[in-house]
């Protein structure tokens, strides 16, 4: 599942024309297939697994509401979605960061982990659930406007332009703060030896 | 020559200073004194290998030094070999900003490690994203809950008529679309201009039957004169005939004498009298040919 099970233009266009129909097996795969990643992408914000859950619970219906919205001229449905995830996702996020709470985030050895790579050693698994934990935990600490930025652009894998669009604040300052985002993260993973000099 | 005088000699030879006779002599005794001709072949290989060595590279370092104490106007600062440290990695620096930057880089020491460091920290985001966790269980089922009310969607079919009106969106959608509403528009406006000037009963019908009229009247005129070659009179019978419809040959040629007689009568006349008067059963016929 996940960006790379994403639907062809085609067939979301065909999947989505039977969700406005009220096809609920077309609804069902769409949210089968796009869950994941959205989930994914909220955890990274919220770090918080019930707040990921609530925030991707509530991107899937603000998806469903505008569907007579989407057209496929304009991009395929992954775009689209993602698009409107990250929209809210940010929202919440900077709401969050106004409003601040005294809930510690999670610790991320509580979640099941997809190890992609079948022949894996357990070790090797082990290291990797460190290393998310680790890189998860150096994000965490960046202040808000540059873990934002780290994240579209390191993680979501966002263009400049994209990031521009998405969060409405000048090039120059987006440049600048993946610029000093990565620069404070890899002090920080390197304090916490996740990367040896 | 003995062997101290061939040891005094030994340079000057090697220099080509030494006149023929002299030359000749240091030779002569190389070849015939093997302590003398090794010592002789060993000076020339030290000579050989001293000329061949170069001393080890000395690095940016040396050059950054060097253009610190002479230029250190053009030195950069740690904040902004840290501003340009993206566009470093991206390629985006521009050459003199860039050796600038590559000289902090070999010099400060706080700074020399970082570029690294962030490479390892961009590479370890990258290895963090492929590892996605899971969906929680029931996530799903509670995002279709309350999306659709249920979380068993095959139960929930899409009526015929919803299925019926997404067909007909996606069927219409190519001709909504912006690039043939102009065509469209041209359309109409040719229609709505032809009704009003060509056609005499202000419809679409009109315009055909308007139409053949003329060509009615185009193929009387060619049969009307003697001049032309048999093919065109027999193109003007195919359109009368066409214009008599299913009528008996006589009748036609009947129609056909009296429209080449309203012909003659005047253009304005032609068309209403063969239209109205003449052979109004051509002309329904006609129209329900169409």
């Amino acid at each position: 599942m996940g960006a790379a099970n994403s639907l062809a233009t085609n067939e979301s266009a065909e999947l989505v024309r039977r969700c406005r129909a009220g096809d609920g097996a077309a609804w069902e795969e769409i949210v089968q297939t796009y869950s994941r990643r959205i989930y994914n992408l909220a955890y990274r914000f919220t770090s918080r697994a019930d707040t990921a859950e609530d925030l991707t619970q509530e991107v899937f219906i603000r998806v469903y509401r505008s569907l007579s919205q989407y057209n496929p001229k304009q991009g395929d449905l992954q775009n689209w979605l993602m698009r409107l995830a990250r929209n809210l996702v940010i929202d919440d996020y900077r709401k969050r960061q106004r409003a601040p709470q005294d809930e510690a985030a999670d610790d991320l050895e509580d979640h099941q982990y997809h190890l992609r790579a079948a022949g894996a050693t357990a070790q090797r698994e082990m290291e990797r659930r460190e290393l998310g934990v680790q890189v998860q935990g150096g994000i965490d600490k960046l202040s808000p406007d540059l873990r934002t930025c780290v994240i579209l652009r390191d993680i979501e894998e966002l263009s400049y332009q994209e990031i521009v669009d998405l969060l409405k604040i000048p090039e120059g300052t987006v440049k600048s703060r993946i610029n000093r985002g990565r620069i404070e993260l890899a002090k920080i993973l390197r304090r916490m030896r996740v990367v040896e000099a | 020559m003995l062997c101290n005088e061939f040891e005094d000699q030994l340079t000057d030879y090697l220099d080509g200073a030494l006149e023929a006779q002299a030359n000749r002599d240091f030779a002569e005794h190389a070849m015939r004194c093997p302590v003398c001709h090794d010592l002789l072949s060993e000076v020339k290989n030290t000579l050989l290998a001293c000329s061949a060595s170069e001393a080890p590279f000395a690095g940016t370092g040396l050059e950054a030094r060097i253009l610190l104490k002479t230029i250190p106007e053009t030195a950069i600062t740690c904040s902004d070999f840290e501003d340009h440290l993206t566009d470093y990695l991206d390629g985006f620096l521009m050459a003199p900003l860039y050796h600038r930057w590559e000289r902090h880089a070999a010099l400060c020491v706080g700074c020399s490690e970082l570029p690294g460091a962030v490479v390892r920290a961009i590479g370890a985001c990258y290895t963090y994203k492929q590892d996605e966790l899971m969906v929680p269980a029931g996530l799903e089922a509670r995002i279709l809950q309350s999306t659709i009310g249920n979380v068993l969607p095959r139960e929930i079919r899409a009526p015929w008529t919803s299925r019926l009106v997404e067909w007909l969106r996606g069927a219409l959608d190519p001709i909504v679309s912006p690039q043939l509403a102009s065509v469209a528009t041209m359309l109409l406006v040719s229609v709505f201009v032809l009704t009003n000037t060509v056609s005499t009963d202000g419809s679409v019908g009109g315009i055909y039957h308007a139409s053949l009229q003329l060509a009615e009247r185009a193929a009387g005129n060619a049969s009307k004169s003697s001049a032309l070659p048999k093919e065109m009179k027999q193109f003007a019978d195919s359109v009368n005939d066409v214009m008599g419809g299913k009528e008996d040959p006589v009748k036609g040629n009947d129609a056909n004498r009296n429209q080449n007689t309203s012909n003659q009568d005047g253009a304005a006349q032609g068309m209403k009298k063969s239209t109205g008067q003449n052979n109004p059963k051509g002309g329904n016929s006609n129209q329900d040919n169409r």
